[in-house]
């Protein structure tokens, strides 16, 4: 079966910037997602992952300026227009947020919101509409669907007004679907049910998806291939278990190795010393480098590019592939 | 002796109704005991409106259980706001979510780092500045830093400032409320590290409240698992994770994102409960996939079982 | 109900507050008589007026003979002329609304769009210039905007007159010194509302849910913005019987405002605590019908917390 990266991608990002009146958030971004694909999207604070989509879809307030191409299917985003963009986003990329509850507008019932959806993108009204707005519930797991479309956002708990986000992401019948740290901001237990539902729509629609999360292994969970970013570039890109097993850039390693496993020796974390950088006070070179213990002097000389680990993996590091380092 | 003893605790809210409608009870915690001997830490896990928190604000006396008692060091806790209570509290601190917000902006983190011996006065103010260098050694920042304000620090860094607070006054208990949810990963993985090792030189004790099993499984050498009031399992971290006995553990275990897990795993279903309209007999029994009639009918007891390990289920105990 | 209720005997108790306060300020501050009378009058005079109007009381009894009398509908009559102050003051209250109404209606009709113009391009020159000519508005005092405004249209061009109520021009003037001052409450009020409602994650998702920006504003800013300045509208509403007391007196208008002024200076008490009792009354009023909406408005209010 072809992989996704042999196929003309669905989106890809060539050369992408986003600045904030001069600061850069996001540099030289190359990034291309297959239909149907799974990408994980994995960052700390200021790495630039939710910016990056943001600013592709022109979400962003003017006083950010983006660069290069966003290609969807070939059509740059950036020179699109005002129309063109606002049928693209929703009706081919749709996106969800991190807290659903301050995301969905407080004072229109939920079952309306997601009319309004399906009204600019299908030409839906009515009962028709409604119709398929209860049906849209139903696929997404809200119970008493009929009863719940009429109720408002402070009625629902965290986990069904995700679902009521996910449902009105649906009903433009995106090809790719954006899902800015969907759960973070929820219990456990419900986060499970959220991802799985992911999962599961994914499957059945056939939509491409980037699942974007601090967490690497809520993005292991789902996707099949995972992009790091630092500092507002990608550092690493791999198939996920080529990740976990081989990762090659120190601060990938950095990342599996902080967080506490489940089972095996309880001991000491593994933790990157120091701090992310700000964006208007990077370091030259590699911005990883002040914190990277295998950091040498070549690398604040200039900003390493991808290198290949294997056909299908990358990472932006200088030590990859030198004698001695693991591959 | 238990340092600190909470004994059948309940705390219960009274919550304004809607526009015209009447005030409702919400019964936050709904009766749970537990011991904390010195030098140990337990974990007090569970998902949001389990009680956790309220359970950790009672243990240092902020609050006072409707019913039930709380013993610190052998003494009832006094009544919040009394002279004893102030005295109590220089020997039990709190570290909880928001390093910016338990941080005054205006003042610089030397200073409030050596604050609480101000306010309980100990020591002398002459040797301020050499016991803030001390505090901050301890915590991984460097005594210059004392001249900073805590906006221009780092989280990471924050959280560390508010730790070395709360290790001014040498607490003999310190309680964590999500010390490090809001912190990035990397961060996380510092101030988890610090909390190890000076759980190890300083032989703290602590109450580690968080939603992160895989953290309080590391810090802990106690779990208590809680569910809407209640504590539903409680045990030794290594076998309560690999062992659940509580359908609840089993679930929130379950739950836990792992790459190995491609096929569906056992999801639990429905929502979190409502404090306000409790289940009757288990409070779990609703989304229990084990449930039998006993469970709704009789709120099971924690019990202790022959390993060692306390559970509040019918089932784990064959009783049924 | 309760709630209802509660709100209820708040206002009540209010209103109780304000009369008894403005009882005994009054009382306490001149004797009505002397001004009334004239420095000159002979004291046997001044004696008997104090007691045809019950002044010679102790002042806790005239306040409960008040309450008494206010409670059966009889808000006491004029010292100067003896008329019944309630019918006296419900007269004038029409030509009060007469340039309240349209100035409150001007205020807001170009105050509201403007805030909310401002708000859509905020922190360009545009939204500078609206701020800065609101400012100006607010502060300046009305008297001297009236003045002027006299000087140039009624005396200097002579196109309105420059006082009295005999033609419906007459009005033109107040109205717009009315309008100018106030119109600046609801621009920043209004400015701040939607200033923070665009910056809500729901108007992002609007956005990015393919809705062109000016959907998104009207279906989704503008809504959530209309509740506080509905709110806003309300208590503009309560103040108007008591906004008109200076630009009334520059303009000689015979409405409320200045029969509250010639009331305080001749110390005519009934009529100063029957304007008051109105003025109160309607301001509570306007309180507890903006209270009351807030809850209609606004579905998080309406059916309280969340539902798990």
């Amino acid at each position: 079966m072809p992989r996704p990266t042999d196929r003309p991608p669905l989106v890809e990002l060539r050369d992408f910037g986003v600045a904030f009146t001069d600061v850069p958030a996001v540099r030289a971004l190359n990034l291309r997602i297959g239909r149907g694909e799974a990408l994980g999207l994995v960052g700390e604070s200021g790495s630039g992952k939710s910016v990056t989509w943001l600013g592709a879809l022109g979400l962003l307030p003017s006083t950010a300026t983006t660069t290069g191409q966003v290609l969807l299917e070939g059509e740059d985003l950036l020179v699109a227009s005002q129309q063109r963009l606002a049928h693209v986003r929703g009706g081919r990329i749709g996106l969800i947020f991190q807290d659903p509850v301050s995301a969905l507008n407080p004072i229109h019932r939920v079952g309306d919101q997601v009319i309004e959806a399906l009204r600019v993108h299908r030409r839906l009204t009515g009962t028709a509409a409604r119709a398929e707005a209860k049906r849209l519930f139903d696929r997404v797991g809200i119970p008493d669907a009929e009863h719940r479309l009429e109720l408002y956002p402070h009625e629902l708990s965290g986990g069904q007004n995700q679902r009521v986000m996910i449902a009105m992401a649906l009903a433009g019948q995106p090809d790719l679907l954006i899902a800015d740290e969907p759960t973070t901001a929820l219990d456990t237990t419900i986060q499970a049910q959220i991802l799985d539902l992911l999962d599961q729509l994914r499957r059945d629609t056939g939509m491409a998806l980037v699942l974007i999360s601090h967490d690497l292994s809520v993005v292991a969970e789902l996707c099949s291939r995972i992009a790091v970013m630092y500092a507002g570039r990608i550092v690493e890109t791999a198939p996920t278990d080529a990740l976990f097993e081989h990762a090659a850039h120190p601060y990938t390693r950095g990342l599996l190795g902080a967080v506490p496993p489940l089972t095996g020796p309880r001991q000491r974390l593994l933790a990157i010393p120091g701090n992310v950088p700000e964006p208007w006070n990077l370091p030259p070179g590699c911005a990883f480098a002040p914190r990277c213990a295998l950091a040498g002097d070549d690398c604040a000389a200039r900003v390493p590019a991808l290198r290949q680990v294997s056909p299908t993996h990358n990472a932006a590091c200088l030590r990859v592939g030198q004698p001695g380092m693991p591959a | 002796m238990s340092l600190l003893e909470l004994h059948d605790v309940h705390r219960v809210y009274r919550v304004a109704g809607r526009m015209f409608g009447a005030r409702r009870q919400v019964r936050a915690v709904a009766g749970v005991s537990l011991m904390l001997q010195r030098g140990r830490t337990l974990g007090l896990v569970g998902e949001s409106g389990c009680g956790k928190s309220t359970t950790g604000r009672m243990a240092l006396g902020l609050e006072q259980p409707d019913e039930g008692s709380v013993a610190f060091d052998g003494a009832a806790m006094p009544p919040p706001g009394t002279a004893s209570w102030r005295r109590t509290r220089a020997r039990m601190q709190l570290v909880f979510q928001d390093p910016l917000g338990a941080l005054d902006r205006r003042l610089p983190i030397g200073t409030q780092v050596t604050e609480p011996l101000d306010v309980h006065g100990i020591g002398s103010t002459t040797d301020r500045s050499a016991r803030a260098a001390e505090l901050l050694r301890a915590v991984g920042l460097r005594p210059d830093q004392a001249a900073q304000y805590p906006h221009e620090l780092s989280g990471g860094q924050r959280q560390r400032a508010v730790l070395a607070r709360a290790l001014a006054t040498q607490p003999d208990l310190l309680v964590c409320d999500e010390p490090v949810s809001a912190l990035d990963v990397s961060i996380q993985a510092q101030v988890v590290n610090l909390l190890i090792d000076l759980q190890e030189r300083l032989g703290l004790t602590m109450l580690f409240i968080s939603h992160d099993l895989k953290l309080v499984r590391l810090i802990a050498n106690e779990v208590a698992v809680m569910y809407l009031g209640l504590i539903v399992e409680q045990g030794e971290p290594e076998t309560l994770f690999a062992q659940p006995a509580h359908p609840y553990t089993q679930a929130l275990l379950a739950a836990i994102p792992d790459r190995s897990r491609h096929g569906r795993r056992a999801l639990l279903a429905g929502e979190p409960p409502n404090p306000a309209a409790r289940p009757t007999g288990c409070a779990f029994h609703p989304r229990c996939p084990l449930a039998v009639p006993r469970c709704r009918d009789e709120s099971p007891a924690l019990l202790r079982r022959a390993d060692g390990r306390l559970v509040a289920c019918h089932l784990a105990h064959d009783t049924v | 109900m309760r709630f209802f209720l509660h709100r209820l005997v708040r206002a009540a108790l209010t209103l109780l507050i304000v009369v008894a306060l403005a009882f005994f300020i009054l009382r306490l501050s001149a004797d009505p008589a002397l001004v009334i009378l004239g420095p000159d009058a002979p004291p046997e005079a001044v004696v008997a007026f104090r007691e045809a109007w019950g002044l010679d009381r102790p002042l806790p009894l005239q306040f409960i003979d008040y309450i008494r009398a206010v409670l059966r509908g009889d808000l006491g009559r004029s010292m100067i002329n003896g008329a019944p102050v309630l019918s006296l003051v419900l007269d004038r209250v029409p030509t009060t609304l007469e340039i309240m109404v349209p100035s409150l209606l001007c205020a807001i009709g170009i105050g509201v769009p403007a805030g909310v113009f401002a708000a859509l391009r905020r922190n360009t020159l545009a939204d500078r210039c609206i701020m800065a000519a609101a400012v100006a508005g607010f502060t300046m005092p009305s008297f001297v905007l009236g003045l002027v405004l006299v000087l140039v249209f009624a005396v200097d061009l002579g196109w309105l007159p420059s006082g009295g109520n005999d033609h419906w021009q007459s009005a033109i003037l107040p109205v717009l010194t009315l309008a100018a001052g106030s119109a600046a409450v609801p621009a920043r009020f209004t400015r701040g509302a939607m200033v923070e409602v665009l910056g809500q994650t729901y108007i992002r998702t609007a956005s990015a849910k393919g809705l062109l920006w000016d959907a998104v504003v009207r279906r989704h800013a503008l809504p959530n913005a209309a509740i506080p300045v509905v709110t806003m509208v309300g208590f503009m509403v309560g103040g108007m019987l008591a906004g008109a007391v200076v630009t009334e007196s520059v303009f000689s208008w015979p409405g409320l405002g200045r029969l509250m002024v010639t009331s305080v200076a001749s110390r005519d008490l009934a009529v100063v605590q029957c304007i008051l009792l109105l003025v109160a009354t309607t301001m509570v009023g306007a309180n507890l019908t903006v209270d009351l909406l807030y809850g209609v408005l606004d579905p998080r209010l309406r059916r309280g917390g969340g539902s798990h």
